[in-house]
């Protein structure tokens, strides 16, 4: 019960900060998708349980506020947590690593969704164009995000199951 | 001969004496030798003296240094305090001149009556040019209202909830505006890019369109009120083997620090999608 109050908490607080915060952070024109980071943060800690229902929580709402078409944030974002898992298992033992790459692939993964969605829906999004403006810039802005927000979920992860188990 | 016995005569020894010792100081001739004997005692003095006022300073100077540092502990909280003050009264300054720049809008264009909004975020995809306001459906706004800033026209609302509007730009890669040049009074397409850069199309080969020129909505199609600054001509293009030339196009509004904006209310939008033939 803690975990989920946490969670939604955290959701709550993280997409005040990219709606308010974030998304007007420029880097020429790709801005930092904390709620991405805080989604591959989540998966990648082998205590917490219910990533995918939170994943799709997180996409559903962002989907609902967001301008994209096809629920594309939602695809998205599953694509990202999938990506977490498929490595995690496979891969590695150094979580923060992990970070990083799912942080990287993860970006390019969901700008692509992005990019295939709008041009779907006849929008005028030419390839070169978005890698120069949008993906490159986000995607170094997610990694510099990445371990400050993997910090913080570590954390709360720590502080939350403890609690549970004692209760 | 009484006069003259031995008291007497040390009386007046003593007296003349005495006469020449003032005399003589009184001449300054004494006056080396005054020296000679007060010299030391001035030094002694001033040695005394400094050493008293050393003295007297240690032990009076704690106190002071206590006092002062208290006094510098209560200075500088006020300094804190009016600092604070003076940042609330320069955001409240910057607020207050947004809404001055606004009203001035207003009263410049009586025709249409306003609901001012702020701006509380932006669209989470970086692909998307759209930004949130705080004032919904509870507020009277509606889906294709025209949003506009004193400066200019700014875009129109695309989502409505109870309390918040999503607003498109017209920067963004799917917004299409009708407009008009000022000069020449050519009717022409204003398009939106990913970039946020504003292009003008379907301008005619033969016309002249010089950098400089004012660009207004022109109110076909019922999206927009006619009339509304939008820009200035950048440059032109023309290419070879096209049936029409473009134009960039600066914007007058600066989409990257918009805080207010103003939403048209008395503005009826056309919707004429139905009316256009899908392929």
């Amino acid at each position: 019960m803690i975990s989920h109050l946490v969670c939604a908490l955290s959701l709550v607080v993280f997409y005040t900060l990219q709606n308010a915060v974030f998304s007007q952070t420029t880097l020429i024109s790709g801005t930092a998708d904390v709620i991405l980071l805080l989604l591959a943060a989540w998966s990648l800690q082998p205590q917490f349980k219910n990533v995918w229902l939170w994943t799709i929580i997180a996409g559903g709402l962002i989907s609902l506020t967001s301008a994209m078409p096809y629920f594309a944030p939602l695809i998205g974002y599953l694509g990202v947590v999938s990506i977490s898992k498929l490595l995690q298992v496979r891969i590695w033992r150094v979580p923060i690593f992990a970070m990083f790459i799912v942080t990287f692939f993860g970006t390019i993964y969901q700008h692509m969704i992005y990019i295939l969605s709008l041009q779907i829906s006849g929008a005028s999004i030419p390839w070169r164009v978005s890698l120069d403006q949008v993906v490159l810039p986000s995607l170094l802005l997610n990694l510099i995000f990445a371990l400050p927000v993997y910090a913080i979920v570590s954390e709360l992860v720590g502080r939350i199951y403890p609690l549970e188990v004692e209760t | 001969m009484k006069f003259l016995n031995s008291k007497n005569i040390q009386t007046i020894v003593i007296f003349i004496v005495v006469s020449g010792f003032l005399f003589l100081a009184l001449s300054g001739y004494l006056t080396p030798v005054f020296n000679l004997s007060l010299n030391p005692l001035i030094s002694l003095q001033r040695w005394l003296s400094v050493r008293y006022l050393s003295a007297r300073d240690f032990l009076t100077t704690p106190s002071d240094v206590v006092q002062l540092r208290e006094q510098n502990t209560v200075l500088e909280s006020q300094v804190t305090q009016l600092q604070t003050q003076l940042i609330e009264l320069e955001e409240r300054l910057g607020e207050a001149q947004v809404c001055f720049a606004l009203l001035d809008f207003g009263r410049t264009n009586p025709q249409y009556e306003y609901i001012a909004a702020t701006v509380i975020g932006r669209e989470i995809s970086p692909f998307l040019q759209y930004i949130i306001i705080d004032k919904g459906t509870e507020d009277g706004i509606r889906y294709g209202m025209p949003i506009v800033t004193q400066q200019g026209l700014v875009g129109r609302v695309d989502a409505v909830i109870a309390s918040a509007s999503r607003v498109k730009l017209i920067t963004d890669s799917t917004s299409v505006v009708n407009i008009r040049l000022q000069s020449a009074e050519i009717e022409a397409q204003l398009l939106g890019s990913l970039t946020g850069d504003l292009t003008l199309d379907m301008i005619p080969l033969d016309e002249i369109v010089e950098p400089g020129d004012v660009v207004l909505t022109s109110g076909l199609g019922g999206n927009y009120p006619p009339n509304i600054f939008v820009g200035q001509v950048l440059s032109t293009q023309r290419r070879e083997n096209a049936l029409f030339q473009t134009a960039s196009v600066q914007p007058i509004v600066d989409f990257e620090s918009i805080n207010a904006v103003l939403v048209i209310d008395n503005f009826e939008s056309i919707d004429i999608s139905p009316l256009i033939p899908e392929p």
